[in-house]
């Protein structure tokens, strides 16, 4: 049985329709990431999950339990779902320490004073918080706080972990780290996760599954190597990655290959839309899947090199050809002149 | 439990807004006071005051006061604000207090501080007379009024622009500096237009607070025979001989018809205000604009305002409290004593007065603010229409002065008979005067509650917690500091309070304020200035505390 199951949620906040009817199901310890731009309504449908909002049409099941479904006007409020929630700005109550905000959830569930002692005690050791049981918000960093909110929602083992956006209130390094130390918690903890962010590489590396939300519907559902590696539409292959695009007319179609033309090249690919010679077309491919070559061949481009950035990690370099322009990355300063470029059909997709 | 905290703050506010007003409209359509046997409907009333010439006159008074302050107190309020909030104004962080103090004097106290300081025998007076030899002032006249209302109003217009000001965002005027142009032209061309709805919302304000005005017009304007709508209200109370409640209820009206547009207009106003405050509000550290060679200059302007303001009038009634007797030839070393204060324990009637204002202050003021919290917690986050009608509730109070309030209470326990044995108890004082703080009270609160971000109650709420456990354990504590700087700001409002008091004195329910009034009306001058004193003491050690405890003394 999936720990959570939403179908069709829609919600209007003022005027604008949020969310246009998102269904999606959480199976039992999986990790699914809602990924998608501010204001692509993956805030509301979490919100709307843990019962702050109230969606206007659809409905929501939690381990097999009915708790929203607007048909019927049934909802059971927030508290009463019993779920964790760790918010984007962590929330901490600053007039309680660590161990009574951790402690919360038992309390009011009138844990013994014992079991919660010990339990308080045991997840805020587990996420290295042993030492500041007595502290204050104001007395931790960042990462703390971050990890005394995580504590806070998993403390009374809910069925399901919402987290808000977790990591974006920490600096970029501390970033990187804890990115491997949450999924590895939650991993532990053997619950379900539903985890919002705007961040892809956050969503690729944390999620076992990634739902990819715009303008309040899925656009693109799968494994992270999926969703990035072999997108089924337009805008999922966009939003992933750093991409080049070939605009040209669709020249030939062989199967699911085409052949994308433009002013002086020409270059085979994977078709991924339902259209025929003749019409115009759109070739997107991933920047780091181009190469530069040492001599002429088949999905080979010679084109003139503009300009070179360096980025530290590796070089950025621009190439012109006719109209076209395209980004390609490399390890060394390249001089002026013309090279030849890889654009292996395989990893070019045509929309 | 939390519907039925909302509809409990619902139905309890609507109970004591529209009970008393109700309660008016209601007589002003009788042809005699509500008890009389022989009242019926009627539109006597109105055609008697709308007739009265002493109405015309008194209505022609108001306006012209109430204008004239407003014109003397928002340029100078705005100034304040500029040279406090944005320039480099020396000392200006132990001045800002001070220019708060009006606010909390009552006014009957300031001018009778006025009358002994600079009246026609006032101490001022007669050392100025003695030193070229005649008074060169006129404290009985129309400009004498206008000025001391204007200069005590100063603080209104301050408030409201300086907090705009502070909000905003500080390259503006940096932008212009650079640009070359001086700190005045800075005040008059950039900051203070970025601020106009503020302005405009200030002006409104104190033009509405100059129909409300009672107690400096009842004691300056009294002796030059200028009455102004809440005097002459006053004064229909013993002109009839038997309780012409009729005519005073058209009277009250009339002065609601003059009030509530303009309480309707500031609601409008305030949200341009709100929407102009958005310009910057980043709070960062910006370096103030240098004044140079005008900073003394503008502090001795602070300062000859705050001596004008506060220190005449207080140094005035202070002075008068220790002499035996003042007029001309006396020297002030003979007739220092402090018999007044003794004189004072052998009434029963004051020294309860005295007693009732602690009690009203303290306990009514901490129990007033538990219901200002109860109401504010019931809006708080709650989307419903019935929010805008709690807002529109809370709003008609302030357009009634206090003066009115009173006097609809004092008619509501004589009304509704079960109630009647509560009108000598200070409940009648409490009730009323929480009516006429309620906006200014929910203002405190609501200001508290805006500090709690939602995500604190969320995740309580999604911890298990139910609603009333989350106020509770979270929104209650959040806030409790606001509860208290709260309670100190209604304690010091309630026991500078005079006017609210005045018709529903009575053995029982005395209190500083009213009875302050009350002597006036017989002279006691000496009796008068020692309640005075005890009251500025009272509301100085309060404003003490309150500072101590870095409470902000504006909401």
């Amino acid at each position: 049985m999936p720990d959570l199951i939403a179908e069709k949620i829609e919600k209007k906040l003022g005027t604008a329709q949020i969310l246009r009817g998102v269904s999606f199901q959480l199976q039992e310890r999986e990790i699914l990431a809602l990924l998608g731009a501010s204001g692509s309504g993956k805030t509301t449908l979490l919100r709307s999950v843990a019962g702050l909002e109230q969606p206007d049409a659809g409905k929501i099941e939690i381990r097999g339990h009915l708790v929203f479904d607007a048909a019927s006007g049934f909802e059971i409020p927030a508290e009463q779902r019993g779920l964790g929630l760790v918010f984007q700005s962590y929330a901490i109550w600053p007039h309680r320490s660590v161990f009574e905000n951790v402690a919360y959830g038992l309390r009011v569930r009138r844990a013994p004073e014992a079991e919660t002692r010990q339990k308080v005690g045991a997840v805020l050791e587990r996420l290295g918080l042993g030492q500041l049981a007595d502290r204050y918000a104001h007395q931790l960093s960042g990462g703390q706080q971050q990890r005394v909110a995580l504590a806070r929602a998993m403390v009374y083992n809910p069925p399901v972990l919402l987290l808000d956006e977790p990591l974006s209130n920490l600096d970029a390094k501390l970033r990187e780290d804890a990115r491997a130390w949450l999924r590895e918690i939650i991993k532990q903890t053997e619950t379900s996760a539903l985890y919002v962010t705007h961040d892809q590489t956050e969503a690729l590396a944390i999620a076992d599954r990634v739902l990819l939300l715009d303008r309040g519907l899925i656009q693109e559902e799968g494994a992270p190597e999926q969703i990035y590696g072999a997108p089924t539409n337009r805008f999922s292959a966009e939003f992933m990655g750093s991409n080049n695009r070939f605009e040209g007319k669709l020249a030939e179609v062989s199967g699911d290959r085409g052949r994308l033309q433009g002013e002086g090249w020409t270059l085979w690919g994977q078709l991924r839309a339902n259209k025929i010679a003749g019409e115009t077309a759109t070739g997107l491919m991933r920047v780091e899947r181009l190469r530069l070559s040492d001599g002429p061949g088949t999905d080979h481009l010679r084109m003139r090199l503009s300009s070179a950035l360096y980025l530290g990690e590796r070089w950025e370099y621009l190439f012109h050809l006719g109209d076209l322009r395209i980004r390609v990355w490399g390890e060394e300063r390249l001089p002026e002149g013309e090279y030849w470029i890889s654009v292996p059909a395989t990893s070019l997709w045509i929309f | 439990m939390n519907r039925a905290l909302r509809s409990l703050a619902v139905i309890g506010v609507a109970l004591v807004v529209f009970g008393p007003l109700g309660l008016i409209i209601y007589q002003s359509f009788l042809s005699e006071a509500f008890f009389s046997p022989t009242a019926h409907l009627s539109l006597e009333a109105y055609r008697y005051v709308l007739a009265d010439s002493g109405f015309h006159s008194a209505f022609g008074t108001s306006l012209l006061v109430s204008l004239g302050m407003t014109l003397i107190s928002v340029p100078l309020g705005s100034l304040l604000a500029f040279l406090l909030a944005r320039t480099d104004l020396p000392g200006k962080k132990w001045l800002e207090p001070w220019l708060l103090v009006p606010i909390f004097l009552s006014p009957v106290v300031l001018a009778f501080g006025y009358v002994v300081a600079v009246g026609p025998v006032g101490f001022f007076s007669l050392w100025a007379k003695a030193w070229i030899g005649r008074v060169p002032w006129n404290l009985y006249s129309l400009f004498g009024l206008v000025l001391i209302a204007g200069l005590t109003h100063v603080p209104h217009a301050f408030l409201y622009v300086s907090s705009a000001l502070r909000s905003l965002d500080p390259a503006v005027e940096e932008a212009a500096r650079v640009a070359g142009a001086g700190v005045w032209r800075i005040a008059l061309t950039v900051s203070l237009p970025l601020v106009s709805p503020s302005i405009l919302f200030s002006a409104s304000l104190i033009f509405l607070l100059g129909f409300e005005l009672f107690g400096l017009p009842l004691v300056l304007g009294d002796p030059a025979g200028l009455l102004v709508l809440t005097t002459y209200l006053y004064k229909l109370t013993n002109l009839l001989g038997v309780p012409s409640y009729h005519l005073m209820a058209v009277v009250a009206l009339s002065i609601v018809a003059l009030t509530f547009p303009l309480v309707y207009l500031q609601r409008r106003l305030l949200r341009t205000a709100g929407r102009f405050a958005v310009i910057g509000g980043k709070g960062q550290a910006f370096r103030p604009l240098p004044l140079g060679a005008l900073r003394w200059p503008a502090v001795f302007l602070l300062l000859l305002w705050l001596a004008v303001t506060v220190l005449l009038p207080l140094v005035g009634v202070t002075l008068r409290s220790l002499v035996s007797s003042w007029g001309e030839g006396v020297n002030l070393t003979e007739v220092l004593t402090l018999d007044h204060f003794r004189e004072l324990t052998g009434y029963p009637n004051l020294v309860r007065g005295i007693v009732n204002t602690l009690l009203i202050g303290a306990i009514g003021g901490a129990l007033s603010v538990a219901f200002y919290a109860i109401v504010g917690l019931a809006a708080h986050r709650w989307q419903s229409r019935w929010v805008s009608f709690l807002d529109y509730l809370v709003m008609l109070p302030r357009a009634l002065p206090g003066l009115i309030v009173g006097l609809a209470f004092l008619w509501v326990f004589l009304f509704f008979k079960p109630i009647a044995p509560l009108r000598t108890t200070l409940f009648s004082l409490w009730i009323a005067y929480t009516v006429v703080w309620l906006a200014y009270g929910l203002r405190l609160i609501s200001a508290s509650l805006l500090q709690v971000k939602p995500e604190l109650e969320e995740a309580a709420r999604v911890t298990g917690a139910r609603q009333r456990v989350v106020y509770r354990d979270v929104t209650l504590p959040l806030i409790r500091f606001g509860l208290i700087g709260s309670w100190l700001l209604i304690f010091m409002m309630f026991v500078r309070e005079y006017s609210t008091g005045v018709y529903l004195l009575g053995p029982g329910t005395e209190v500083i304020g009213s009875l302050i009034v009350s002597l006036w009306g017989t002279g006691a001058v000496d009796l008068i200035s020692a309640l005075s004193v005890i009251e500025v003491g009272l509301v100085g050690f309060i404003l003490f505390i309150a500072l101590r405890l870095g409470v902000r003394l504006h909401a």
